[in-house]
């Protein structure tokens, strides 16, 4: 019994330590210490330099101090409808992905800028990269204000370019002609040409490039037809070569460890790939066409906005507007995650113009090639995609099957929803 | 049954000064801590999501009543909620049929081998109990290096180049190996403890019959402990049935969907990335809930006790 | 010749036991070595059972880095929760197992009947109006969002009737000729005769609350208040490939519960003996 006894005492000495005072004690909301809470998926790297940039907001003395709260991605949005819902608690700035933005809206989670633009005049259309920009916009409002614009591009082995593929650099794009050409030669020293990463940017990328549209009407999804059917063969035609990384093998591992040529990933992951010992540089992501104005680079941005309050405070609000204006002019923070901010401002800044990934904003043909995604039932059509990746790049079902059960369960989905 | 306050009640006395008045016992002061507990925290949720079944609803705006059209949707029509429903439903039964066998089987030996006393027992039971400790992220964590195609012991020690999670039977063994890995530790102890409750001399008389090992087995240790077989195979199944965990961080439920549970497109239809379809959703676990119920009663029929 | 016979079956399960046991931990022992490995070495060397280079800069890293992921903050979190959770379950389901054991009142066994059944249902259903009824009460993002659906378990209440039915009534009718009341007779005759199978409840509830990652991950929105298997969750996100760091996450997270395992462990059998319905 003794150690039954031990332990009913380190539990007891638990609550009356600290238990009772702080634990229990619920998270204190702004309303009475004049702080906006600001949620946001950001970990690793990425939470790092948000924590960092939100320092130093607060070290500018602002009269509403910002408190940084990140959580993982899936649980941010599991809560998201949870707590508007349950009308208390709701966090007074919230980062999207700016795909969510036409859902939110109609589902009424969103409050949109518009009576407070009037104020920040510098929060215009002429101070952000346009493709970020105009997409946080729906239904003639502004709900977004866009931090970044993410793009997945594409790393390469240095050493192993010159080997196998010494001219497919020289105009910064590397067509599928030449990744399969550098494929061919580098598998017979047992080199992978191109590793299969996230197929969402992958598939949307090279769908977009073939002119391949995700919808007809804005409402009905057109996900079976010649050309996505193309997307899956060119892939499958790779794969079956052995020219990609194959099934089961983890494509940054064979990066990391100088076994593949060309690696699609996003630009967020640099600062990982740093660490390893890799002699490695960036460019476009896989082109069919080496003509610069068809290049196409699969972006998401993250946008700042406003969660529906029942009654929104106006002192708040333009304190919160304030720390985005700050933001515009004080992104390098952020561009140290290896992100591009999406403010132009940035382009002008000499530290940010020597990071790998700011090509993609600072020469005016390659920030035309960012293209964001933004059909209204993306969220569906991510699933989906996410949850069957390369089956049928894998062989584990046809093409017809695989483009089939995607058209229809993204339809389907769409006539489930609540009407408005 | 147990009848026991009528019976004594009057010779309690008015000099105790507890909740006992008069003789009096009030049950509902016992029952009431747990009851209020189980209906704010349980109950009503529960009645709550049972009507989401009958409705449209996207976690925010008010729901829409619709009658039984999520039902109609998910058992009789041609919709992809239709599949998400049959082939969710059968990739669940799939795996309880696998698994919970060996969940009932292994644990079972292991503590008939722990029950003839070998020197370290304690040990081995602690090792065997040790994987229920951990949490099921761990878990994966831990037989995803196991499984891991490029650098896991499995295939570097013999010479393979299996891709265990991305392939048929694979996918399946490897959910099952890990999930029964995880979770024979408690049904484990109770059958331990059930084989030491047996009475030493019903294998005493045997032995002077001259009884096999199997027969004694057979006609004395399972009808001992009959009521903690029936009481795991219950429970183990029910927990089997809510599978969810294992499949979505090990195979994403592939190769091809093939080991998608209906948890998953439960999880997914609430909480997917798209706007939510919480009817839908509560619909299918409802269905699931009936599927539990009624396989459970089942098997509270079959294993009954006839005498 | 029987104590020879018992021997030889001895030897026999030893070595089934080792066999087996062999299997059973080896998946954790790498895990546990993996722990102390880099990254690098892990992708890029193959199959090493033993880190070639012991760092132990997987777990300095997690537990100096407090801003991003406060470690030994969730830890102490985790422990007020299912300390909470045990300390509250343990009162609440032994007296209502009391009363559905010992107390006669009518509709006792549709009552019963009617909890059990409640188990059946996914509890994936209840999450949402959950979460709604805690936000009303103001209790998300504290301790007692996970503490009271923890007591709602009639699992619990299950098997500490079963373990109460089989002590003998004799004992309660002796205490009650003395005068005793139904309170005293719980407190003085049937709480400590319980004690074995309250040990397994603690250890149930303490596990399963130090473990569930579904609802706290859903109520928990402030790093600094969650507990620490959402927190691991959150750890997954920051490394993303980074499995060493990640295993030695889990390693730590399991302490607690195994200093209760080997505490509980000499009450298992005694309370399982009993409980469980030897009657069928």
């Amino acid at each position: 019994m003794k150690k039954a006894q031990i332990l009913g005492a380190i539990i007891a000495s638990f609550f009356l330590s600290f238990g009772l005072t702080e634990v229990f004690n619920p998270v204190v909301h702004a309303d009475s210490n004049k702080e906006i809470i600001f949620w946001n998926p950001f970990t690793g790297p990425d939470g790092t330099s948000m924590q960092k940039l939100v320092n130093e907001y607060n070290k500018t003395n602002p009269e509403y101090k910002v408190k940084n709260v990140s959580l993982t991605e899936a649980d941010m949005y599991s809560k998201i409808p949870t707590i508007v819902n349950s009308k208390k608690g709701i966090p007074d700035l919230q980062i999207v992905h700016v795909e969510r933005i036409k859902d939110y809206v109609n589902n009424g989670l969103l409050d949109n800028y518009n009576p407070y633009l009037d104020d920040f005049s510098d929060i215009n259309k002429s101070n952000y990269v346009p493709e970020a920009w105009n997409n946080g916009a729906y239904k003639g409002k502004r709900y977004g204000v866009p931090l970044d614009i993410h793009t997945t591009f594409m790393y390469y082995n240095k050493g192993l370019v010159k080997k196998y593929a010494p001219h497919a650099l020289d105009d910064n794009i590397v067509t599928f002609d030449e990744i399969k050409a550098a494929g061919e030669k580098s598998q017979k020293d047992g080199i992978t040409g191109l590793g299969l990463t996230w197929w969402k940017p992958n598939f949307l990328s090279l769908y977009d490039q073939l002119g391949g549209q995700l919808t007809k009407n804005g409402k009905n999804p057109s996900l079976n037809n010649q050309t996505s059917r193309k997307v899956l063969q060119i892939y499958k035609g790779l794969y079956d070569q052995k020219i990609t990384s194959q099934d089961g093998q983890d494509p940054m591992q064979l990066f990391l460890t100088n076994k593949e040529v060309f690696f699609p990933e996003g630009i967020w992951m640099n600062n990982q790939i740093k660490e390893s010992d890799v002699k490695y540089g960036v460019t476009n992501a896989a082109q069919l066409s080496d003509d610069p104005d068809k290049m196409v680079n699969w972006s998401s941005s993250h946008q700042f906005v406003l969660l529906k309050q029942p009654k929104r405070d106006k002192a708040k609000t333009e304190a919160t507007l304030k720390f985005l204006s700050w933001v515009r002019t004080n992104s390098l923070e952020w561009a140290k995650a290896g992100q591009n901010p999406a403010t132009l401002a940035i382009t002008k800044d000499k530290e940010y113009q020597k990071m790998q990934q700011s090509f993609l904003l600072t020469d005016k043909t390659e920030q035309e090639s960012l293209k964001i995604f933004n059909y209204q039932y993306n969220g569906y059509l991510a699933d989906y995609l996410d949850r069957y990746a390369y089956d049928s790049v894998f062989g584990k079902t046809s093409i017809s099957s695989y483009l089939n059960k995607l058209q229809n369960t993204v339809q389907d989905e769409v006539d489930a929803q609540m009407t408005d | 049954m147990v009848d026991i306050s009528s019976k004594s009640g009057n010779v309690s006395t008015n000099r105790k000064k507890t909740w006992h008045l008069h003789g009096k016992s009030f049950p509902i002061l016992y029952l009431l801590p747990h009851l209020i507990v189980f209906t704010i925290f349980f109950l009503i949720p529960l009645i709550f999501g049972i009507y989401i079944a009958f409705t449209k609803w996207d976690l925010v705006r008010t729901p829409v009543f619709v009658g039984w059209d999520n039902f109609k949707t998910l058992l009789f029509s041609h919709s992809i909620f239709h599949d998400q429903l049959t082939s969710g439903l059968w990739h669940t039964i799939l795996f309880v049929l696998i698994s919970v066998p060996f969940c009932i089987l292994v644990p079972l030996l292991l503590a008939v081998v722990l029950n003839t006393k070998p020197i370290f027992a304690k040990f081995f039971q602690g090792l065997f109990y040790l994987p229920s400790l951990f949490s099921i992220s761990a878990v994966v964590i831990v037989w995803s290096l196991i499984f891991n195609p490029n650098y896991g012991p499995l295939n570097t020690l013999f010479h393979l180049d299996q891709v265990w999670t991305g392939t048929q039977p694979w996918a399946w063994m490897t959910i099952v190996i890990l999930t029964v890995w995880w979770t024979i530790g408690g049904n484990m102890i109770i059958y331990q403890a059930a084989l030491n409750g047996i009475p030493q001399d019903y294998y005493e008389a045997a032995d002077i019959d001259g009884a096999s090992r199997w027969k004694k087995f057979i006609h004395i240790t399972l009808p001992s402990i009959r009521g903690q077989l029936l009481f795991t195979i219950v429970t183990t199944t029910i927990a089997q049935f809510n599978i969810y965990g294992q499949p979505l961080m090990m195979t994403n439920g592939g190769p091809n969907g093939s080991t998608t549970v209906l948890m998953m497109n439960v999880q997914q239809n609430a909480f997917g990335s798209g706007q939510s379809l919480a009817g839908i959703s509560s619909a299918m676990a409802v269905i699931l809930g009936i599927c539990i119920t009624i396989v459970s009663m089942v098997q509270l029929f079959l294993l009954r006790n006839k005498d | 010749m029987k104590n020879k016979k018992q021997g030889s079956a001895q030897w026999l399960s030893l070595i089934f036991l080792i066999v087996l046991g062999v299997v059973w931990i080896t998946p954790l022992l790498y895990g546990l070595m993996s722990s102390f490995k880099s990254n690098l070495e892990m992708q890029s060397v193959g199959f090493k059972f033993l880190p070639i280079n012991w760092l132990f800069t997987n777990y300095t890293r997690l537990l100096q880095n407090t801003s991003n992921t406060p470690v030994f903050r969730w830890f102490l979190n985790s422990i007020v929760i299912s300390g909470g959770s045990t300390i509250l379950v343990l009162v609440v389901t032994s007296l209502s197992a009391f009363a559905f054991s010992r107390l006669r009142f009518r509709g006792r066994n549709v009552l019963f009947m009617f909890l059990l059944s409640t188990m059946m249902f996914p509890p994936v259903m209840n999450i949402i109006p959950l979460y709604k009824i805690m936000t009303t009460l103001g209790w998300a993002n504290t301790p007692w969002a996970m503490i009271f659906p923890a007591a709602t378990g009639v699992f619990n209440i299950f098997l500490i009737r079963q373990f109460m039915d089989n002590i003998p009534i004799a004992y309660d009718e002796a205490a009650r000729i003395d005068g005793a009341s139904d309170w005293q007779i719980f407190r003085i005759v049937i709480l400590p005769l319980i004690k074995p199978v309250l040990f397994v409840v603690a250890l149930f509830t303490f596990t399963g609350s130090w473990n569930d990652f579904l609802w706290p991950s859903i109520v928990f929105s402030d790093i600094n208040k969650m507990p620490i298997t959402p927190g691991l969750k959150l750890l997954q996100g920051m490394y993303v490939a980074d499995i060493p760091t990640l295993m030695a996450g889990a390693i730590i997270a399991i302490i607690p519960t195994f200093i209760l395992y080997l505490v509980a462990q000499k009450y298992f059998l005694q309370s399982m003996s009993l409980s469980v319905g030897v009657k069928g």
